[in-house]
């Protein structure tokens, strides 16, 4: 039988959604870098900022998780 | 024979929720300070284990910063060139970018305050023995009201109370999408400085728990969780990355939040 609690089925949710959302992130930056190698500092610190974004809005989610258990 | 098999597994849950109690424990505020599993010490001054860090980590940078600012070299070398460097990007890539350059020449210092701050609160939690406060929602609650009092009270004395709340209508939007507009504009405001909180809060908190919770794997499963050691190493390292980072996001939303304040409508 499952043990534990729904709250592990959410935070696992959460970290689908932070993997697919960070992916395509990284996928845009890593096109964009091929197309353009002359800005890839740019491209590099845009990436980080949203990929960090991205990860704010998933940790968010997971504290509600753990606050939920 | 199955008596045994449902004795390992209480066995083990009872170890996973006594690893649970030393996590919550040694991740929480607590009055008392865990040098060692055995040496308890109580933290005086009815002080908690995340005021004492701050306390300590402001105090180191003001000594260790405040001698460093006063060296009198054309070229810095040292930590003091590190410094710089850090300061330099802040000032010339984060902070006058959004705000101008007076403005940001004015602010600079401020943002280099909470980037440092909070990388060194960041990166002191990391070493063994002593505590992570930005791990706790309180303390980074307060530094994102820090950026929130700069967003409401600077801008109304920088720009006027009545320019302040114009600056809420982006320019160019029809008169009944205004009534909808101006108030989710004003509620983005202060969510986007509680996500500020949060996010920082989140980031610091779960790294560690994850470092806690493989370690604990050893105390359940014994010689078997050797591999979770590897795992631990590595997410230790991502932490150092992770501290860095999030300071600078801290900084970078804080320093772009700010100059939509100060500069409305572009």
């Amino acid at each position: 039988m499952l043990t534990g609690s729904v709250a592990g089925i959410g935070a696992g949710l959460v970290a689908i959604g932070a993997g697919l959302g960070i992916g395509w992130v990284g996928a845009s930056a890593v096109g964009a870098i091929a197309r353009q190698p002359e800005m890839t500092a740019k491209i590099q610190v845009t990436m980080l900022i949203v990929a960090a974004l991205v990860e704010g809005t998933a940790l968010f989610c997971a504290v509600i998780c753990l606050l939920g258990k | 024979m199955q008596s045994n098999s449902m004795d390992a597994v209480n066995l083990v849950q009872a170890k996973s929720e006594a690893v649970q109690a030393y996590m919550m424990h040694h991740v929480m505020d607590s009055p008392t300070w865990a040098w060692l599993p055995s040496f308890h010490m109580a933290v005086p001054f009815g002080l908690k284990v995340h005021a004492v860090m701050m306390l300590a980590v402001a105090l180191l940078l003001i000594v260790v910063l405040g001698r460093l600012g006063r060296r009198k070299q054309a070229v810095p070398t040292g930590l003091l060139n590190a410094v710089e460097f850090f300061a330099k990007y802040i000032r010339d890539e984060m902070v006058v970018p959004f705000l101008g350059e007076k403005d940001g020449h004015k602010m600079a210092p401020m943002f280099c305050t909470l980037f440092f701050f909070i990388l060194i609160m960041n990166l002191a939690g990391l070493i063994p023995c002593l505590y992570t406060a930005t791990s706790n929602l309180g303390v980074t609650a307060a530094l994102a009201s820090i950026t929130l009092g700069f967003m409401i009270f600077g801008a109304m004395y920088r720009n006027g109370v009545v320019a302040f709340f114009k600056g809420f209508a982006p320019p160019g939007i029809p008169g009944p999408m205004l009534i909808m507009i101006v108030p989710i504009e004003i509620i983005s405001m202060f969510i986007r400085a509680m996500a500020l909180a949060i996010r920082l809060f989140a980031n610091m908190l779960a790294g560690h728990l994850v470092i806690y919770s493989l370690l604990g794997m050893i105390v359940m499963f014994g010689f078997y969780a050797a591999p979770a050691l590897l795992g631990a190493l590595g997410i230790y390292l991502l932490e150092v990355f992770v501290s860095f980072l999030q300071a600078y996001i801290f900084t970078l939303l804080s320093a772009i939040f700010i100059g939509e304040r100060y500069h409305p409508a572009h």
